[in-house]
């Protein structure tokens, strides 16, 4: 293979990835905070990406058509409403069933993402189609040999690194992260050192939800479209990922998230099946990982009573 | 055990909501204008408040608990009359064969998730192992069509199996994942594959045993013709009758004691010496069985399977009849079936809303009554025993 | 039971009535009639410009005061996927009351129905599926098809693109079997043509990411990339051509020749080829009076590539039912009977259907897409050289 080609599968993995890793991120947190998994995520992802595709039909409305500020605008509304959405959800339906099992919880959100696409598909306009998502970016392309390199996918994925970055500073380096992470630790140490649980709790769904409000808007500038379906494989290769890495740490969900994209890359390149199998070769090494290492790559600590 | 009189008393008020409940879903089929199936929805909403208002519920509950197998017979023969009365309407007869199948499936279901606490997210994925399998043995071998039932359990069954040592390494949530990806994989790899059909789908041939045809009607003289779906309703009523029997059977032995044990504390369960990775792997293995079985039915009464059929919003919609008729009993799965399979059908309004309405319907069941609607009740060993 | 056997005495009475008084023409025998479509996901645009089609000629007809009955049309949603189509094709079939119906714009769903209107004595017409398989797979009487199939589009769009002057092919098509014929037609007449095909891949229906594939046929740089399969997808593969600076000129089938293309693709559209059996809506013998009505009744989607043959399709069955009574039997043994002599005129020009109920349609129309339109090859710029396809 040439090295022009190489460089453009690197490239469509990388992308991947730091999609793949997005969500991954909001998983662990949840995880961390509440033992909980939150399996809207994925369809939350996928009401992202509608908030903001119609937040930029509503700018184009009114007359905003310089791109950059549309972008803005559509950033900033999808994020805002998710986070909103996300603490509603940690709110209304994942606290009350802090007591039940942890298969109600996992049962419930399951559902809840079921109820999110399928409120797209019948009440957004047009819902069941895919949607055009336009191009805000630039989109010069550079060609070196097979490989091509445009400038929307290079700013893409530097926003992605940024998010993550920024999330890394915010969980490390405040107050807000010390709390999340000592609520993390230990939930009834962090409630008599004076942390407000529930609301922390609330907090971090809305970190998540907004990160994945992120994720659904860089993959509508991507693809180029979106679609009401998106979010369910997009969550569940987001929890792998997440499982992978080992849940509740962030830089595992990182890991995991690239290691999907490149399982799937090499699926397409290094193997001798057809590239579609690219999926199903990617979900049986994660289920293989899983029975190797249950409790994911980086292991969570758990306490076995037996 | 009392006098036959004695019997008969006790039997009475489940022959009477037997009964009543036969004619019920008789008129609820039968009805057409919209308007009337609302009403008649309304109204058996009302009489069952009023019934659990006034104790008729509980003493539904106890005559079924006391004459278990006198009722059952009771209720096969409800669902023979209503095959009677609707005998040249394909498309109920449909309705009613989808139901009678799918309690078949979550038979399965209720086995590994009511009993031994296994979530299972991927029941479409081993229902569709059964209809493959099916699918390919009709057409390519000359197996005979009975077996193929059997066969397409073992199937489903064997791939279980793959999953085992994930599941059984994996604890709660972890793996109730691994049955997600599972279903995924599943799915995708159907399309991809082209021998077996790819995103196409495959054609099945119909049931035939001993030579009597189960996809052509049934002539008889010259005028009278009876729909083929009434031999699927048959076929199906044995197998549920033999699963039926089988779960209850299981559920009332030391067996699905130790399932229990399980389910609701595996370290207490250890510490007493139950082997939990076996009766984990029966569970499981039992169950995708079930699921195998009736897929492969399924497949032969279709005659037509894609891989649209296996998606994981199916398998969502198996887990939640486990789940809305009262997560480990039997008799509410035929009550959320016929729920969750009929109402959708008759009522074209919330037809297109199906998924959303489930959806909401499970959530809010989680949030308020997470036991279902018939809760699962206390095992009682002996006829007619009631706790002090 | 009684009430099933009310019923038929009710239509046995209703028949009775209008026998003796065919003048009592405010109680006309109601008729059930059926239509199946893709009424939602990617392909919904056909479907529903279909469906608009077929229920303006139940309107027209039911408004109509020479009609022998009254007519409703129960309309299903096949969703474009093989398995929901044969639950839809049961459901009218298991209807009795359903006498004939107007079926599938996709082939992958109508070449798994026809198993099922056979079982159940449907008489149907297809009016969109464009398989060969579907009509001449089977000896199926109940099965006609007013619209063509796709072994002369591909005949003709291998002809005029290597009469342009292309040389190399690479072939994406989706794994159903409706992209497996395109690929295996085109294939056929393309090499007969003298071009050459570097690459085939299968893809599924809903794939998200065609990139691995799309770097693979870059690597390969054919002169064309020809698509084989619907709407959803090409507009994703279109879309991804571009991330990857793939220069190849676009070609498409029947299946993307619809207004959702155009608008999910945007300015990306410019310069794509597509073909199609039939001449224009427009340029159609009764394309003027299909368009007028069509517009007249306000609907809010446009009729698509597809709704003249649906249109043909339905005003077909409505006039062998008012010939023949509303009997499912009777008006198979009819549709069959249309052929040689019997020919009828419709607004898509003269229907024939051949012993397998296959309608000939000569024309193929080559399409390219210019400004956000699909235009006629010949009235477009690049026919007039004042525009260029990729490559050229």
């Amino acid at each position: 293979m040439d090295v022009g080609l190489f460089g453009q599968y690197v490239m469509n993995g990388l992308m991947l990835g730091m999609m793949y890793a997005l969500v991954a991120v909001g998983f662990t947190l949840y995880f961390g905070v509440l033992d909980v998994i939150n399996f809207s995520h994925g369809d939350v992802l996928t009401v992202g990406a509608f908030a903001g595709l119609a937040t930029y039909l509503g700018l184009s409305e009114i007359g905003v058509s310089w791109a950059p500020a549309q972008l803005a605008g559509v950033l900033v509304v999808a994020t805002v409403c998710m986070a909103v959405l996300g603490a509603a959800i940690a709110k209304y339906l994942v606290l009350p069933l802090k007591a039940a099992p942890p298969l109600n919880t996992l049962l419930l959100t399951l559902m809840l993402g079921t109820v999110l696409h399928e409120a797209i598909r019948l009440f957004y306009p047009l819902g069941a189609n895919p949607q055009r998502f336009p191009p805000l970016l630039p989109t010069q392309a550079y060609s070196f040999g097979n490989f091509t390199l445009r400038i929307d996918n290079v700013m893409l994925l530097l926003a992605g690194l940024g998010v993550i970055v920024g999330i890394h500073l915010v969980i490390n380096k405040t107050k807000l992260g010390l709390a999340i992470r000592a609520v993390a630790q230990d939930e009834e140490t962090a409630k008599t050192m004076g942390i407000n649980f529930t609301l922390i709790v609330l907090i971090t769904f809305a970190i998540g939800s907004g990160l994945a409000a992120f994720a659904g808007i860089l993959h509508g500038l991507y693809y180029g479209e979106i679609n009401f379906a998106m979010g369910l494989l997009l969550g569940v290769i987001g929890f792998s990922s997440a499982i992978v890495g080992g849940l509740g740490n962030i830089y595992g969900a990182i890991i995991g998230g690239f290691l999907f994209a490149a399982l799937q890359t090499i699926g397409v390149v290094a193997m001798p099946f057809p590239s579609a199998y690219k999926d199903v070769f990617a979900f049986t090494v994660i289920i293989l990982i899983m029975a190797w290492r249950p409790t994911g790559l980086i292991s969570e600590k758990i306490s076995e009573r037996v | 055990m009392g006098s036959a009189r004695a019997v008969i008393v006790s039997m009475l008020p489940g022959i009477g909501s037997a009964v009543a409940v036969t004619v019920y879903v008789i008129l609820l089929l039968a009805v057409e204008s919209q308007a009337a199936i609302a009403a008649l929805l309304a109204a058996g909403v009302i009489a069952v408040l009023a019934a659990v208002r006034f104790g008729g519920m509980a003493r539904i509950g106890r005559s079924f608990a006391e004459r278990e197998d006198a009722l059952h017979v009771v209720i096969v023969l409800a669902v023979l009359a209503l095959t009677g009365f609707f005998y040249e309407d394909h498309f109920v007869l449909l309705l009613v064969a989808t139901v009678i199948i799918y309690v078949i499936a979550c038979l399965g279901l209720n086995l590994q998730f009511g009993y031994a606490g296994m979530l299972n997210f991927a029941g479409a994925a081993f229902f569709g192992v059964g209809c493959y399998t099916a699918a390919v043995l009709t057409r390519n071998t000359p197996m005979p069509h009975l077996l193929i039932l059997v066969a397409g359990g073992v199937m489903a069954a064997v791939i279980g199996s793959l999953l085992i040592l994930p599941v059984l390494r994996t604890r709660s949530h972890y793996s109730a994942v691994v049955t997600i990806a599972f279903a995924l994989l599943f799915k995708i790899f159907l399309e991809v594959n082209d021998t077996l059909g790819g995103p196409q789908g495959l054609r099945v041939d119909g049931m035939n045993v001993l030579g009597w045809e189960f996809n052509d009607n049934i002539e008889i003289g010259d005028d009278f013709e009876v729909a083929f779906y009434v031999n699927y309703i048959v076929v199906g009523l044995i197998v549920l009758a033999l699963a039926f029997t089988f779960v209850r059977r299981l559920e009332r032995s030391w067996v699905g004691l130790n399932l229990d044990a399980i389910r609701l504390d595996e370290t207490a369960a250890a510490c007493f010496g139950l082997n939990i990775t076996r009766w984990k792997i029966t569970a499981f293995t039992l169950g995708n069985f079930l699921i195998g079985v009736a897929g492969a039915l399924y497949a032969m009464m279709l005659g037509f399977i894609a891989p649209t059929n296996f998606t994981f919003g199916d398998s969502l919609i198996l887990v939640s009849i486990v789940l809305l008729g009262g997560i480990g009993n039997p008799w509410g799965l035929v009550v959320a079936t016929t729920i969750l399979i009929i109402l959708p059908e008759k009522l074209q309004v919330i037809q297109e809303y199906r998924f959303l309405l489930f959806g909401a319907m499970v959530i809010l069941i989680l949030l308020f009554r997470p036991e279902g609607l018939l809760p699962r009740p206390l095992r009682t060993y002996l006829p007619g025993w009631q706790p002090k | 039971m009684t009430g099933i056997r009310f019923r038929h005495v009710a239509v046995f009475a209703a028949a009775l009535a209008l026998g003796l008084a065919p003048a009592a023409a405010g109680a006309k025998e109601k008729v059930k009639v059926g239509f199946i479509g893709p009424l939602t996901g990617g392909t919904s645009s056909n479907g529903i410009g279909g469906r608009n089609s077929v229920d303006l000629v139940v309107r027209l007809r039911n408004a109509d005061p020479k009609a022998k009955y009254e007519y409703e049309l129960i309309v299903l949603d096949d969703e474009c996927k093989p398995n929901i189509g044969v639950q839809a094709a049961t459901k009218l079939g298991a209807n009795k009351d359903v006498i004939a119906a107007a079926t599938h714009y996709c082939s992958a769903v109508a070449i798994s129905t026809v198993d099922v209107y056979h079982k159940f004595g449907l008489p149907i017409i297809v009016w969109g599926a464009v398989l060969p398989d579907i009509t001449y797979g089977n000896t199926y009487k109940e099965v006609h098809r007013v619209n063509g199939t796709m072994i002369n589009q591909n005949e003709t769009a291998a002809k005029f693109m290597t009469g342009l002057g292309y040389k190399t092919w690479a072939i994406i098509h989706d794994t159903t079997d409706y992209g497996k014929g395109h690929n295996k037609y085109f294939t056929q007449y393309v090499t007969e043509n003298g071009g050459k095909i570097l690459g085939r891949f299968g893809v599924t229906s809903d794939q998200q990411d065609f990139l691995a594939e799309l770097t693979k046929i870059k690597s390969l740089n054919p002169d064309v990339l020809y698509f084989g399969g619907l709407t959803p997808i090409g507009v994703r593969i279109r879309a991804q051509m571009e991330k990857l600076g793939l220069k190849a000129q676009f070609q498409g089938t029947s299946g993307i020749v619809s207004d959702t293309f155009l608008k999910g693709s945007g300015p990306l559209a410019e310069g794509v080829l597509a073909f199609r059996e039939g001449a224009p809506t427009e340029k159609l013998p009764g394309g003027k009076y299909f368009l007028e009505q069509y517009n007249k009744q306000g609907y809010s989607d446009p009729p698509e590539a597809y709704g003249a043959f649906a249109f043909t399709a339905m005003t077909l069955i409505l006039d062998t039912i008012e010939a023949v009574g509303p009997d499912r039997k009777k008006v198979r043994k009819a549709l069959n009977e249309v052929k040689g002599a019997n020919a009828v005129d419709s607004i898509t020009g003269k229907v024939a259907f051949d012993d397998h109920g296959q309608n000939t349609i000569a024309v193929i129309t080559k399409y390219v897409a210019q400004d956000g339109k699909w235009k006629v090859w010949e009235d477009s710029d690049y026919a007039k050289g004042l525009r260029k396809l990729k490559g050229k």
